[in-house]
């Protein structure tokens, strides 16, 4: 149904941004983590954003299959999906700091691969993908608003 | 006559191909940062405008679909949404779909009046 979907689509890319910004706060706040659960330096993980498959079962997709998208319901996919969270497998740091708990024999210390401005950047790209999402429902909302006007 | 004209089965037309154009558009903002994505757009003038000579009963059945823009991509992880484009489009398709929506609603008034309703 028309503009729900539109709706649809940009909560999907809302909650996607979202989980962008977790994985990156995430990054951020494990920096200089030199002892994850398992034992190993903490690698900075990122998230693999996936265009959104066939219409589920919800109630409106349903009801436009069945109306043969004369609604004009076809074609269109829908929103945005997390495919993933994946670890990043470049290299991690090796600084010299003999005094720290988790260096080795020659006094160096594995660190995680994290770099903060990369983590910013990212910050302020989802936060701004998140806006251009809330913007696209809005305008969304504004045109369902002004078709429901047509009936007073 | 009837009731509802070809202009107002026009206008009903374009009122929905709009609502298809916010659709593709709010997919495509979802996905900007999707490796790999290439925008979709509706282009329901074209076809309502190709109909439109046809007479009544084909405005009746145009049914825009979506179209995926084949042109070159821009960015170095494949995907070709350009979020000031998409914005820019939005804005376009939102005043489009309010001045079809009011021209909707003058119709409907006249008719309301000519009826003899309040």
């Amino acid at each position: 149904m028309g503009l729900f979907d539109a709706i649809d689509a940009s909560g999907s890319g809302l909650s996607a941004e979202r989980m962008r910004m977790d994985v990156t706060s995430e990054n951020l706040a494990n920096a200089q983590t030199t002892k994850g659960a398992d034992g190993q330096p903490y690698r900075r993980k990122d998230v693999v954003f996936q265009e959104a498959g066939a219409p589920g079962t919800s109630f409106s997709s349903v009801l436009s299959s069945i109306q043969g998208g004369r609604s004009g319901g076809a074609g269109v996919t829908h929103g945005v999906k997390v495919a993933g969270i994946v670890e990043d497998q470049t290299a991690l740091k090796r600084i010299y700091d003999p005094g720290h708990p988790d260096a080795d024999a020659n006094g160096y210390v594995t660190m995680p691969n994290v770099n903060t401005v990369t983590e910013m950047t990212d910050l302020i790209s989802s936060s701004r993908a998140y806006e251009a999402n809330v913007t696209a429902m809005q305008t969304a909302k504004t045109m369902f608003t002004k078709t429901l006007d047509l009936l007073r | 006559m009837d009731l509802f004209d070809t202009t107002q089965i026009g206008l009903e037309r374009a009122l929905s191909g709009s609502a298809l154009r916010q659709q593709a558009i709010a997919q495509n903002i979802a996905n900007v940062n999707t490796p790999g994505y290439r925008r979709q757009d509706v282009d329901f003038q074209s076809a309502l405008h190709a109909a439109w000579d046809e007479g009544e009963s084909s405005v009746q059945r145009v049914a825009p679909g979506v179209q995926v823009d084949q042109s070159s991509v821009m960015r170095a992880d494949g995907s070709s949404v350009d979020i000031d484009n998409e914005a820019a489009t939005q804005a376009e398709n939102g005043l489009q779909y309010e001045a079809i929506s009011s021209v909707m609603k003058t119709r409907v008034a006249i008719l309301r009046s000519a009826i003899g309703g309040v």
